[in-house]
């Protein structure tokens, strides 16, 4: 048993000229939600889909739990980014024939089914046709499709686009709780505010390529600016002439200021506290959308 | 192999669930054999059931025949009282022409009388001139014409009997009928009655069988497949199961299906012989084969419908990229009458070994003449054993990556690279 539940390496996939992912290297600690961040076509959904087996790297190696992606689609729930369902079918007969194909057991299918719909309130429309239900049930649906077989790793593309509050939520819900179970939680998404509350691990791709990975804390770190918010009473103008002090931009009553390399913003401060009172001082933390913009370099969404 | 199984199942249920399906299972055999009980209704009612009655008027010239005309004809109504003749016999007039008379000839004109024969002065003795007037319309109509002419020369046999002093009884005797049945000691017919339509017939049949069965049944795999491909589940599908196991299952499912369908509908067919009172005596070996083909036949054509299925976004897309190939596929429909009657030709063994037809033209020629040799039986089989798994192989390298393809369908040039790099 490995302790890592997924890893990449140097995995590569070019579609006739274009690069898609290129040389991909990655490991997925066993037991955390992980983040897949990137823009559109970064090469997200085909790392998810090579992991899923559903296309074949041209190079590189991928492990899923000590094992090739071909035998481990059984330990894996996979929700893709675009989602459907056998429409004439029922609820209960194609979650059945998901969970037949998964390697299930009908008696246990159809047990955890139940569990599963009563748990997203659907319980008495197991009998319905999925054409009939709403495009929000169907979501839920497609989200039990692919929790319901107790996988070891979930891996998620999108899973939070076009849902509303109330069933992003369940569905955080439920990551976390995965997470607690031991189970490995992998998703892609590109809502820069949910990933920084919830992911233990991130990876950062951009053009196929990995722009940092590791914990948020870690990846703040190394983008950790240095610059200092700070609001004062009077004029500010004496402090472009500091010596620690590269530049200043005003932001309404706060100031930003960008210290210059190697000083220290407690010296700043002690500057600042001579020549006027001070009411706020922050230290600058980059957020997650400001390290993605600012490595990305905009303009890509 | 359980999931392709589990993949088969369902295959095999949505196939069988659909309404299409149920409407080709019961609809065409109800059609076709309904259409023939119908024909053959019609036909015994025309010939042999009820009909109106008709008037015939006889002018016997011989004057001799009056009494042994009116007891053939009563014989006759005695035997078939839906269908009764009223006669009218004439005796002879000098002054009228020895054609007949004008006056009967216009009441046949205008319908009021059915026939009117005239029988020569010398009928007795074989040499007069008769003739029978008609305005015939149908077969019935001639069917009577053959009845006057039965009855009339009843009646004069009847004349001729008692000039030589034959009693009735020595010349029953002497006219005692000795009939003989037809009996096919070929192979196919197995000592059963023969019967030529049945000889043309069977061998269609089983090129429709082979032909309507592989189609109705594979295409709902094209539909199924560009349902899968626009409602999107194909992801999920493929993040559980293999291109190939996919595949693989809807294959096998829908053979499960075309077999009940062409369960159905050969027995449909059977039935309809028996009611019709024939006796196709088709071998074993040839039902054998039958299944063999269809298996093979089967295989490519689904495999090749579900390659296409997997590169179109709709039906119209397919339907458009479907109709050359089905251009090949029709060639034995429309050569199927020359094939047959030639099993052996030149042509015929030429399009058996063109892999897509084979099966078709194989089965065919089987049934049209079992006698065939079994080397071309062997080599036809060899060559599907190559051909099929190979279209197979193709098929599942389109299927993989056009399955996951949405926009414009591929050109030709792009289908060879996801073959050769899939």
């Amino acid at each position: 048993m490995s302790d890592s539940a997924l890893v990449l390496d140097g995995v590569t996939k070019r579609f006739g000229s274009l690069l898609a992912v290129d040389a991909l290297t990655l490991c997925v600690p066993r037991g955390c939600i992980y983040g897949f961040l990137g823009p559109n076509g970064a090469g997200k959904t085909t790392t998810l889909r090579m992991i899923m087996d559903i296309i074949a790297p041209d190079s590189g190696r991928i492990d899923v739990l000590g094992r090739t992606p071909g035998a481990a689609k059984d330990l894996i729930g996979y929700m893709p980014e675009e989602r459907g369902l056998y429409r004439k079918m029922t609820v209960r007969a194609v979650l059945a024939y998901l969970g037949a194909i998964k390697g299930m057991k009908s008696r246990d299918a159809l047990r955890a089914i139940a569990i599963w719909l009563e748990r997203m309130g659907l319980a008495d429309r197991a009998g319905c046709k999925v054409e009939e239900l709403s495009k929000g049930m169907q979501q839920k649906i497609q989200f039990v499709a692919t929790v319901f077989s107790d996988p070891q790793i979930l891996i998620l593309d999108e899973p939070f686009s076009g849902l509303d509050p109330l069933n992003l939520d369940l569905i955080k819900d439920i990551m976390l709780e995965m997470r607690a179970a031991g189970k490995t939680v992998i998703f892609s998404t590109h809502m820069m505010e949910q990933a920084e509350r919830l992911c233990d691990y991130m990876l950062l791709i951009n053009k196929g390529r990995m722009v940092f990975d590791g914990t948020f804390a870690q990846v703040q770190s190394e983008y950790e600016s240095n610059a200092v918010l700070v609001e004062i009473e009077g004029e500010g103008d004496f402090i472009q002439s500091l010596p620690m002090v590269r530049a200043v931009r005003v932001q309404g009553k706060r100031l930003e200021i960008e210290l210059v390399e190697g000083a220290d913003n407690q010296d700043l401060l002690r500057a600042l506290l001579q020549r006027a009172r001070v009411r706020s001082f922050e230290i600058k933390v980059p957020t997650l959308h400001e390290i993605f913009v600012h490595r990305v370099g905009g303009g890509h969404e | 192999m359980s999931k392709i199984l589990a993949v088969a199942r369902r295959e095999f249920i949505e196939t069988v669930k659909n309404k299409i399906f149920l409407i080709n299972l019961v609809l065409i055999p109800t059609l076709v054999l309904g259409g023939m009980a119908l024909s053959v209704h019609f036909a015994k009612r025309s010939v042999v059931g009820p009909r109106e009655t008709r008037t015939i008027v006889v002018e016997d010239r011989s004057g001799l025949l009056a009494d042994d005309l009116r007891e053939a004809f009563a014989k006759y109504n005695q035997h078939r009282p839906q269908q009764p003749i009223v006669l009218t016999v004439t005796g002879p007039t000098a002054d009228a022409p020895t054609t007949g008379s004008e006056e009967v000839v216009a009441r046949v004109r205008a319908g009021t009388v059915h026939g009117y024969a005239v029988i020569g002065k010398d009928a007795v003795e074989g040499s007069a001139k008769s003739f029978y007037y008609l305005k015939a319309r149908n077969l019935a109509d001639m069917e009577t014409v053959s009845t006057v002419q039965q009855c009339i020369h009843e009646a004069i046999v009847a004349v001729r009997a008692r000039r030589h002093n034959l009693s009735p009884k020595v010349l029953e005797e002497i006219r005692a009928w000795t009939s003989l049945e037809q009996i096919d000691v070929g192979e196919q017919a197995r000592g059963g009655k023969r019967n030529e339509m049945v000889m043309v017939m069977v061998p269609f049949f089983f090129l429709f069988l082979m032909f309507t069965g592989v189609f109705a049944v594979n295409q709902q795999i094209l539909t199924g497949v560009i349902e899968e491909k626009n409602s999107r589940i194909i992801e999920v599908i493929l993040s559980a199961v293999s291109p190939f196991q996919l595949l693989a299952g809807k294959v096998l499912g829908a053979v499960g299906a075309g077999f009940i369908l062409i369960g159905v509908w050969g027995g449909a067919a059977y039935s309809a012989t028996l009611i019709k009172g024939l006796h196709p005596a088709v071998p074993a070996s040839t039902l054998l084969y039958f299944a063999l083909y269809f298996v093979f036949g089967f295989l490519m054509v689904a495999s090749f419908l579900a390659a296409l299925g997997s590169m179109c976004n709709t039906m119209k897309e397919a339907q458009s990229m479907m109709t050359p190939a089905m251009i090949i596929f029709v060639i034995p429909m429309v050569a199927w009458f020359h094939i047959s009657q030639q099993p052996n030709g030149l042509f015929a063994v030429i399009l058996s070994f063109i892999p897509p037809i084979t099966p078709m033209v194989m089965i065919l020629r089987i049934a049209a003449w079992p006698e065939l040799s079994l080397w071309q039986i062997a080599a036809s089989f060899v060559l599907l054993a190559v051909s099929v798994p190979a279209t197979l192989w193709v098929a599942a390298r389109i299927f993989r990556v056009g399955i996951l393809m949405y926009g414009k369908p591929p050109s030709p040039r792009e289908i060879f690279r996801w073959v050769r790099h899939a």
